[in-house]
C-alpha cells in the first residue's frame, strides 16, 4: 500500500547512506523532515489540524457529538477514529482501495489512546451513564510520502489541542428529568488537556541501523519497523512491530531507546508552536491550502 | 422557528450579499507535488480539493479502454467532517456516485480526449468543507487541476448554482439558501462558446422562472471564469519566476 | 463581480451541530437620509428619511430621527403606527429580533416600513462595515444586540454630522432599558425612555393614551395581592407537553359565562377533544384564542358545563372582586356522573393571540381618575384596564384597545387606547365595528392596487380576442336580484335544429383583468370574498371591475368565460365545451321580471323563448338532482325595506323564492360541477374544489327527537333518505311544520369548505349529492372562482400557467384563508342583520307576533318568528330573583314551567321590543304572551332575562 518500487542499485545506495548516517535527502538517521503544522483549518469542525511532513500531507478534523457513555466505563466519554485514505493521495486508493491501510492506522490510533494517561476522558462525560461527548477524530490522507503514522499522530494531537467543545449546563427538573442546555456563547467552551497525548515515532530498520521518518523510498528498503508511542515525558504507551521482516531483541531495545529520545524531543517544539498559534488567536493569518 | 428570511426587503441575502453577487472565491493550483495536477478552491465556506492523475495507461480491466479517446475517471468524495452533521462514509453513497457521474460527463465535454486514445485520466475531488454549491466548487477546482496537469481543454469549465427566492434569482447559494429556497439549479458552462456542459435541477421550478434563473447562473459562471483565468495566470507567473525565467 | 470587503465568520452552535455561516460586511449600504451626500451610489432609491424631520418636542428642539430598540417596537407598535411618528430608522438587528419574538408585530412594522408617507428606513446595520460588531467574551446575545443598536445609533449621529447642514440633525435612541440608556449616553448617543419622549411631544397629547403600559408601571396600579397562579415558563410547558402531563390547545372563552371556557385540543386528523375550564383561578388570565397549556384535574374535580348565563359586571365595590367568589359558587350544580366533562386548569400560555379589540369605555366612578375599564364588544374578551385622560371625550364612543399584559396581581389585563371609531349606535360606527370584529378588510383600495386596473375608456382590443370566440350574436340574458350591479352570470338557450338544445352559461371573465401575482390580485386573494351587509357591499375587487367592466350588463360587449352544453330535451348532456368568449347580453332581468316573461303567454321574443327553454330544462335537472339525494333545506332569509331618505329599515320581510331563482341556480350548479370535473381531470394535484362533508350521525339527534314528538320518523342514514323522509314529514293542519323541520335540518349540517385536490381524498358534496364540486360562477365576488377560472383557462389552452397555481401547498394555504374569510363574512352578515333588526324594532316599538318554539333549553325556549325570520330566546329565570319552577326533560326535549310544558314546534305568541339599556349590546327582548303560565310574565324586565337575537342567513346549498 502506498509504496514505490525501486531497483536494487537504488536500494544499495540508500542502505550505504544510512550506514554512514547520511540519508539521500541529507538528513541524519534520527532527523525528521521539515514539518508544517497548522490548526483550525476547517471552520465547521470543533477542532482541526493539517500536518505536512515532506510530501506527506494529512488533515484531521474533530467533531464532538453527544452520545451515551460505554456501559463499562459510565463516567467517561470516548474517541472514535476514522482514517480516510482518499484517492487524492494515490489512485491506488480509489474506491475501496484505501480501506485496509485506513483501518490499520485507525487501529493503531485506538491502541495509542487506550490508556488513562493519554487523555482525560472523564472530562468528556456530561451526565454519567446518560450523556457524554464522543469525539469523532477523522483523519484524511491527502498525499503520502512515507511515515504516515508519525504525521497522523502529530496532526491528531494538534487537532485535539485546538478542539473547543461547547459547555453544557445540566439542570434538573422536579421529576428528576435532566435537561441539557448548550451554551449559546461561542466563547463558553471546554478545552482538552493534550500535554500527555503521545506521538508516534516509527523506526525503520535499514541494514543494521534504523532511521526515523522514513520516506517512501527508504521504507521500500526496510524489512521491518517498530512503532512507539511516546509522551512528552518519555513514557511509552504503545509499541508495535510492523512489516514483514523480523527484528532481534537487541535492536528492538536500541530502537526503543532512540524512539524515546526522538519522541520526547518532538513534543516540545510542537507544543510551543501550538501555543504560539493560540496566543495569536483571531489575528493569526490562516494559510490553509492557499499558502 | 420562524424560518430564515433568505432575502430581506432591502435586497440583502442572509450573509449580506446581493442576489447576483458571488461569494468570495480563492483558489490555488499546484498544491501537491506527487500528483500530475492539483488545485484547491474556496467559494465562501465551501472548500474543495482536486487532483488529476494522467493521462496514463488504463488501470484495471482492459475492457474499459477506448480506442479513439481517453477514459475520464472521476471520483467525488466528501471529508467525513465536511458537513454540519458528520458523514459516516466519505464516498460510495448514492449521492456521491451521482456526483462522480456528473463530473465525468462535464469533463468529457471539456477535455480534448481524442488526443489521448487508449489512456485514462483520473480526476479526484474532495470536499473538505461543505456550505452549498459542492458540485460547482468541484467542477471549478477540477478545471484548475486539469489545467495544472497540462491536459488540453476546450475552455474553462465554470460551474455555479442558482436558486429562486421571492421572484428573484439568487446565485452561488450557500447551504442555508440551498435548503431553504427549495429549488437549486446547478449549471456548468464553457463560457467562451456559451455552451452548457451540465444543467441539473432537482426540485420543482415553474417554467416561467427557469429562464431568469439560468440567465443569472450563466452570468455568474462567466464572472467565475474570469476569476479562474486570473488564478491560472498568476500561477504561471509564480512558476516562471521559480524556474528562473 | 463584487467581492466582500471584509470577511468575518459567525459561529452558531445549535444543539451539537456547529453551523458556520459567512457574514459579509459591505461599505455600500446607504444611510437613507436625504441630507447625506456621502454614501449615495449610482441609481439610488429615493431617500427615505427626510431633510426636515420635524416633530416638536420639548426634549429635543431640533430636527431628529428616531431609532427604537427591539422592546420599543414590540410594545409600542401602536405609537409607531401613528401618522405623527415618522422618520424612524429601524435597524436590521431590531427587525430580526422582532421577527423572532412576534410574527404579528413583525408584520405590522413591515407594513409601516412599506408605507412611504411614514418615512421609516430599514438600515442593514449587521452588514455595514462600520456598524457590525462581534460578540465579545462573556457577552449575552441580548447584550450584544443592544450594543449593536448603540453602535449603529452612534454611527448615524456621527455620519449625519458630516453631511452639509447636518450638524443640528440629531439621532435619538428610544429604549426603556435603563442600563442600555446609560451606556448609550456614555458613548455620546442621545437616548430617552419611550414614554418620556412621547410625553415631550408638543401638540399631541392623545398619543400618550396609546402608550403601552410597561410592566413596572403596571405593578403600581394594582394591589400587590396575588390573584392568579404563576404561568409556567415555556421550557417547562414544552417538557410537560412532551411527557403528556400538559395538553396544548386553543382557548375558547364562553360567550355566555365569563367564568367558563373550553380548550380545544387538536387530536389526530380532524377530531379533537374539548377540556372544560371553570373559575377565574383555573382560567388563569388566558384570553380567547390564546394557545395555552392545560393540566387536567383529577376526575373527582370534574364538573359539567353550567347552563347559567353570567356576565362580568365589573367591579362591585371592591375592585378585586369578592363578588366573583359568589358567582363561582353559582357554577356548581349537581349533575349525574355521565354529564361530567374533562376539566382542567391553565398552567401557562404558549402564545398570546391578542389583537386590538373594539368596545366601549366604562367610566371610573372617581371623577378625575385616569384609569378606566374598557368593555369589549366581544363578550368572550375580558374587560381591559386602560389609562386615558380623555375619558369624558371617549364616553359613548366605540374605541379600539390593545392588551399590553396581564400581571398576576391584576383582576383585569392592562391595555392602552388605540383609536376611536365614532359614537356608538351610529350606523357607520357600528358597521365599522362589525367589520373590524370580523376581520373583514374594508379599507379603500390602495393606489398600488388601483394602478393595475385597465385604463378608461376601455374597449375590447384586438389582442383581447385571441383565444376567444365571438358570441355577441347569441341571445344572452341575465337574471339577478333587484338592484344587483355586479352581474356574474348570464345564460342562453337555443334550438340547434337537430332536435337538441344548446345551453350556455356565461361567467364574467374576471381573470382576464386580474393577472396573477400583482398587487390587485394579492388584495383580492387576501379579501377572498365580497361581503354583503344590509346596505353596504365590501367589494373584493375595485368597483370599476365589479360594477362595470366585469359586470355582464345588457347591451354592452363584455368578456366572458362560457360553458356551453349540447343537451337533448330530456336535459341529458350530449357534449360540454368551455371557451373564453365575448358576449352582448340582451337583457338584465330581475327574478320577478323573468318570471313574468315566462308566465306571460303573449310574449314570444327571443329572450322569453330562451328563458322558457331554460326553465323547462331546469325543472328536469332539479328533479333529477333531488332524486339523487340533494337536500332542500330551509333557512329563513329576510330583506329589509329601507327608507330612501334616512336609510333606516322600515319593513322586514322574509325572502320569497320564485321559480326563476331555481332556474338560475340549477344551471350554475351544472356549470360548477362540469368545471370541477374538467379541472380535476386536468390537474389532479392542484384543482381547487369545494366539499361538504357528511355530518356525524349525532348531529341529527335533535331533528329525530323533534320529529318523534310528532310521531314521525326521520331517516338520516343517507342524504337521499333524509331528503325523502323530510318530504314525507307532514302534519295535518300545520303547514309550517315541514319548513320548521328543514330549518332544523340546516343546523345539523357541516360547513362546506374549499380545498386543494392534492391535499385531500374526500371530495363529496353532501348537500348537493355530487361527487365533485367547485365554484366557477361568481368570480366578481369570490376569489376561489378566479383561481378556478385560471385553472380552466390553462386546461383549455386559453391562458398560461404560473408557478403558484401549480403549488398545492400554496393553494392549500389560500384555501384556508378563503374558508376563514367566508366564515367571517357570514358572521359579519349575520351581525349586520341583527343590527338592522334592532334599528327596525327601535323605530317600531313593541310588537306582538306569532312564533314557534325552535329549541327547548334548560332555562329558556328559543322562538322563531316566521314573519321576520327572527329568532330569540325567552328566559324563564334570572339570576337576581328566584325564577319559576322549571323541569327540563332532555329526552323529549321539553321544559315544564310551573306546570305548563313547552315542546318543540309549539306555537306561541311573544312580544318583541328593543332593550337599549346597554348601549354597547342593544338587545331584542322577547317575552311570552301566550300560553300563559302561572307567574308574572308580561313584557317587563321581571321575567324575561335577556334575550339575544340570532339569525340564520346561512344557505348551504347555493353558497
Amino acid at each position: 500500500m502506498a509504496t514505490v518500487q525501486i531497483c536494487e542499485a537504488e536500494k544499495v545506495y540508500i542502505m550505504h547512506g544510512v550506514r554512514d548516517d547520511l540519508r539521500i535527502d541529507g538528513r541524519a538517521c534520527d532527523d525528521y523532515r521539515h514539518m508544517e503544522v497548522e490548526t483550525d483549518v476547517v471552520s465547521n469542525t470543533d477542532g482541526s489540524a493539517r500536518v505536512k511532513m515532506g510530501d506527506t500531507d494529512i488533515l484531521v478534523g474533530i467533531k464532538a457529538e453527544m452520545g451515551r457513555p460505554r456501559p463499562l466505563i459510565p463516567d467517561e466519554g470516548y474517541l472514535e477514529f476514522f482514517v480516510d485514505c482518499s484517492a487524492n493521495a494515490t489512485p491506488e486508493f480509489e474506491g475501496r482501495g484505501g480501506e485496509e491501510l485506513g483501518s490499520e492506522i485507525s487501529s493503531t490510533l485506538y491502541k495509542m489512546f487506550q490508556n488513562r494517561s493519554s487523555l482525560d476522558l472523564r472530562a468528556l462525560c456530561i451526565v454519567p451513564r446518560e450523556h457524554c461527548w464522543v469525539l469523532y477524530v477523522d483523519v484524511l490522507l491527502l498525499q503520502c510520502d512515507g511515515n504516515l503514522l508519525d504525521a497522523t499522530s502529530i496532526a491528531v494531537k494538534a487537532a485535539l489541542f485546538s478542539t473547543r467543545i461547547p459547555k453544557v449546563h445540566v439542570s434538573e427538573d422536579d421529576e428528576g428529568g435532566k435537561e441539557l442546555e448548550i451554551s449559546d456563547d461561542p466563547y463558553d467552551c471546554m478545552r482538552l488537556q493534550v500535554e500527555d497525548v503521545p506521538c508516534i515515532v516509527t523506526l525503520s530498520k535499514i541494514g543494521h541501523r534504523h532511521v526515523v521518518d522514513a520516506t517512501l523510498q527508504e521504507a521500500a528498503c526496510s524489512m521491518a519497523s517498530l512503532i512507539i508511542a511516546v509522551t512528552h515525558k518519555g513514557n511509552v504507551t504503545c509499541v508495535r512491530k510492523v512489516g514483514g521482516g523480523s527484528l532481534d531483541p537487541e535492536s528492538i531495545f536500541e530502537m526503543t531507546e532512540t524512539g524515546k529520545r526522538v519522541g520526547k524531543a518532538l513534543h516540545a517544539p510542537l507544543m510551543k508552536l501550538l501555543q504560539e498559534e493560540e496566543v495569536l488567536g483571531k489575528r493569526r493569518q490562516k494559510v490553509g491550502f492557499l499558502g | 422557528m420562524a424560518g430564515l428570511e433568505l432575502l430581506s426587503d432591502q435586497g440583502y441575502r442572509l450573509d449580506g450579499r446581493k442576489p447576483s453577487e458571488l461569494r468570495k472565491v480563492q483558489a490555488r493550483m499546484g498544491i501537491f507535488t506527487r500528483a500530475d495536477g492539483s488545485a484547491y478552491i474556496e467559494q465562501g465556506n465551501t472548500k474543495a480539493l482536486a487532483v488529476v492523475y494522467g493521462p496514463h495507461e488504463v488501470r484495471g480491466s482492459r475492457s474499459k479502454t477506448l480506442h479513439d479517446r481517453a477514459v475520464i475517471n472521476c471520483q467525488y468524495s466528501m471529508a467525513t467532517f465536511s458537513t454540519a452533521e458528520r458523514k459516516r462514509r466519505p464516498h460510495g453513497d448514492r449521492k456521491s456516485s451521482e456526483m462522480s457521474l456528473h463530473l465525468k460527463q462535464t469533463f468529457e465535454a471539456a477535455i480534448l480526449t481524442q488526443l489521448y486514445p487508449r489512456s485514462q485520466i483520473d480526476i479526484y475531488v474532495k470536499i473538505l468543507q461543505s456550505d452549498g454549491g459542492n458540485y460547482s466548487a468541484c467542477v471549478n477546482a477540477a478545471t484548475l487541476a486539469v489545467i495544472d496537469a497540462g491536459i488540453p481543454i476546450r475552455d474553462y469549465v465554470c460551474a455555479c448554482s442558482a436558486g429562486f427566492v421571492e421572484d428573484t434569482p439568487l446565485v452561488d447559494l450557500c447551504h442555508a439558501e440551498e435548503t431553504g429556497s427549495g429549488t437549486a439549479v446547478a449549471l456548468a458552462l464553457l463560457p467562451r462558446g456559451g455552451q452548457i456542459a451540465l444543467l441539473q435541477m432537482d426540485a420543482r421550478l415553474h417554467q416561467d422562472h427557469l429562464d431568469p434563473v439560468m440567465e443569472a447562473a450563466m452570468t455568474a459562471c462567466r464572472s467565475l471564469g474570469q476569476v479562474l483565468d486570473g488564478v491560472v495566470r498568476q500561477h504561471l507567473q509564480e512558476v516562471s519566476i521559480l524556474t528562473g525565467e | 463581480m463584487l467581492k466582500s470587503k471584509t470577511f468575518l465568520k459567525k459561529t452558531r452552535s445549535g444543539r451539537v451541530l456547529k453551523v458556520v455561516r459567512e457574514h459579509y460586511l459591505r461599505d455600500d449600504i446607504w444611510c437613507g437620509s436625504e441630507l447625506c451626500v456621502e454614501c449615495r451610489q449610482e441609481s439610488p432609491p429615493p431617500p427615505v428619511l427626510q431633510r426636515d424631520a420635524c416633530r416638536e418636542s420639548s426634549l429635543c428642539a431640533s430636527r431628529h430621527y428616531i431609532i427604537p430598540d427591539t422592546n420599543v417596537v414590540l410594545h409600542q407598535i401602536d405609537i409607531l403606527e401613528d401618522p405623527l411618528i415618522n422618520n424612524v430608522i429601524i435597524l436590521q438587528t431590531v427587525l430580526q429580533e422582532v421577527r423572532h419574538r412576534s410574527a404579528p408585530i413583525y408584520k405590522r412594522i413591515k407594513d409601516v416600513i412599506h408605507n412611504a408617507s411614514k418615512h421609516f428606513y430599514t438600515f442593514t446595520n449587521e452588514h455595514h462595515r462600520e456598524t457590525f460588531i462581534e460578540r465579545e467574551q462573556g457577552e449575552s446575545a441580548n447584550d450584544r444586540n443592544d450594543r449593536a443598536i448603540r453602535t449603529a445609533a452612534r454611527w448615524y449621529s456621527e455620519h449625519l454630522k458630516k453631511a452639509p447642514d447636518g450638524e443640528e440633525l440629531q439621532v435619538i435612541l428610544l429604549t426603556d432599558d435603563k442600563g442600555n440608556r446609560e451606556k448609550a449616553e456614555g458613548c455620546g448617543v442621545i437616548a430617552y425612555k419611550c414614554e418620556e419622549y412621547i410625553k415631550s411631544l408638543i401638540g399631541s397629547p392623545e398619543l400618550m393614551d396609546r402608550l403601552a403600559l410597561c410592566t413596572d408601571d403596571a405593578n403600581e396600579i394594582t394591589s400587590s395581592k396575588i390573584l392568579f397562579p404563576e404561568h409556567l415558563p415555556l421550557s417547562r410547558i414544552q417538557a410537560g407537553i412532551k411527557s403528556g402531563t400538559f395538553l396544548q390547545g386553543v382557548f375558547r372563552a364562553s360567550r355566555d359565562n365569563y367564568l367558563e371556557a373550553t380548550v380545544f385540543v387538536q387530536g389526530d386528523g380532524d377530531d379533537g377533544t374539548e377540556i372544560l375550564i371553570q373559575g377565574l383561578q383555573n382560567l388563569n388570565r388566558a384570553v380567547h384564542q390564546d394557545l395555552v397549556a392545560v393540566e387536567l384535574l383529577p376526575r373527582n374535580l370534574w364538573v359539567t358545563p353550567s347552563s347559567v348565563v353570567l356576565v362580568d359586571e365589573g367591579p362591585k365595590g371592591d375592585e378585586d372582586g369578592d363578588g366573583d367568589e359568589e358567582e363561582q359558587k353559582m357554577l356548581k350544580c349537581d349533575a349525574s356522573e355521565s354529564m361530567l366533562k374533562p376539566t382542567g386548569k391553565i398552567v401557562g400560555i404558549i402564545k398570546r393571540n391578542w389583537r386590538p379589540f373594539c368596545g366601549m369605555l366604562s367610566r371610573s366612578e372617581i371623577k378625575e381618575a385616569t384609569r378606566h375599564l374598557f368593555t369589549p364588544a366581544d363578550r368572550r374578551i375580558p374587560r381591559i384596564r386602560i389609562e386615558t385622560r380623555q375619558a369624558s371625550a371617549l364616553m359613548g364612543q366605540r374605541i379600539m384597545v390593545a392588551i399590553d399584559g396581564w400581571p398576576k396581581s391584576s383582576r383585569y389585563p392592562n391595555g392602552h387606547f388605540v383609536r376611536s371609531l365614532g359614537s356608538a349606535g351610529d350606523k357607520e360606527t357600528e358597521t365599522e365595528v362589525l367589520l373590524l370584529e370580523h376581520d373583514v378588510p374594508h379599507q379603500p383600495f390602495s393606489q398600488a392596487v388601483l394602478s393595475f386596473l385597465p385604463k378608461m375608456p376601455w374597449a375590447i382590443a384586438e389582442e383581447d380576442m385571441r383565444n376567444r370566440v365571438d358570441l355577441r350574436k347569441l341571445c344572452v340574458c341575465s337574471v339577478d336580484p333587484p338592484g344587483c350591479t355586479d352581474i356574474d352570470d348570464a345564460l342562453h338557450c337555443r334550438d340547434l335544429g337537430n332536435g337538441n338544445l344548446e345551453v350556455g352559461v356565461h361567467i364574467a371573465d374576471v381573470s382576464h383583468f386580474i393577472r396573477p401575482g400583482n398587487t390587485l390580485d394579492q388584495e383580492a386573494a387576501s379579501r377572498g370574498t365580497t361581503v354583503y351587509l344590509c346596505e353596504k357591499r365590501i367589494d373584493m375587487v375595485p368597483e370599476l371591475l365589479s360594477s362595470n367592466l366585469c359586470s355582464l350588463r345588457c347591451n354592452v360587449d363584455r368578456l366572458a368565460f362560457s360553458c356551453i352544453w349540447e343537451m337533448n330535451h330530456n336535459a341529458e348532456i350530449i357534449s360540454t365545451r368551455f371557451t373564453k368568449s365575448v358576449i352582448n347580453s340582451k337583457a338584465s332581468l330581475t327574478y320577478a321580471e323573468a318570471q313574468l316573461r315566462i308566465d306571460d303567454t303573449n310574449m314570444n321574443d327571443d329572450v322569453t323563448r330562451s328563458l322558457r327553454g331554460l326553465n323547462a330544462l331546469a325543472k328536469i335537472l332539479k328533479k333529477r338532482r333531488i332524486d339523487k339525494g340533494a337536500l332542500t333545506l330551509s333557512s329563513p332569509e329576510v330583506r329589509f325595506h329601507m327608507d330612501s331618505e334616512t336609510h333606516d329599515p322600515i319593513d322586514l320581510q322574509a325572502k320569497e323564492l320564485k321559480e326563476t331563482n331555481s332556474l338560475v341556480e340549477e344551471f350554475m350548479l351544472l356549470a360548477n360541477i362540469s368545471v370541477a370535473q374538467k379541472i380535476y381531470d386536468e390537474f389532479s394535484e392542484c384543482a381547487l374544489l369545494r366539499k361538504h362533508p357528511a355530518p356525524p350521525p349525532s348531529n341529527y339527534d335533535i331533528l329525530s327527537k323533534a320529529a318523534k314528538a310528532k310521531g314521525l320518523v326521520i331517516r338520516t342514514d343517507s342524504a337521499k333518505a333524509l331528503a325523502d323522509s323530510l318530504d314525507m314529514a307532514q302534519v295535518e293542519g300545520f303547514s309550517y311544520f315541514n319548513t320548521l323541520l328543514r330549518i332544523l335540518g340546516t343546523r345539523c349540517m357541516m360547513q362546506a369548505v374549499y380545498f386543494c385536490s392534492g391535499m385531500d381524498s374526500d371530495f363529496h358534496h353532501y348537500g348537493l349529492a355530487s361527487p365533485i364540486y367547485t365554484h366557477f360562477t361568481s368570480p366578481i365576488r369570490r376569489y376561489a372562482d378566479i383561481i378556478v377560472h385560471r385553472l380552466l383557462a390553462v386546461a383549455i389552452g386559453a391562458d398560461c400557467t404560473y408557478s403558484d397555481l401549480m403549488d398545492k401547498h400554496k393553494q392549500a394555504a389560500l384555501c384556508n384563508n378563503l374558508n376563514y374569510r367566508h366564515k367571517m363574512a357570514q358572521y359579519a352578515q349575520r351581525a349586520s342583520v341583527a343590527f338592522h333588526t334592532q334599528l327596525f324594532f327601535k323605530s317600531r316599538g313593541i310588537q306582538n307576533e306569532d312564533g314557534y318554539i325552535l329549541f327547548v333549553r334548560k332555562n329558556a325556549i328559543i322562538v322563531l318568528i316566521p314573519k321576520f325570520g327572527l329568532e330569540g330566546t325567552v328566559f324563564f329565570e334570572n339570576k337576581e330573583k328566584r325564577g319559576p319552577r322549571l323541569l327540563f326533560d332532555e329526552e323529549v326535549p321539553s321544559l315544564t314551567v310551573e306546570g305548563h310544558t313547552f315542546n318543540m314546534f309549539d306555537r306561541v305568541k311573544v312580544t318583541i321590543s328593543l332593550d337599549a339599556s346597554n348601549i354597547q349590546h342593544q338587545k331584542i327582548r322577547m317575552a311570552l304572551l301566550e300560553p300563559v303560565y302561572r307567574r308574572e310574565h308580561v313584557p317587563k324586565r321581571t321575567t324575561g332575562g335577556c334575550a339575544e337575537v340570532t339569525r340564520e342567513v346561512k344557505c348551504i346549498n347555493s353558497s
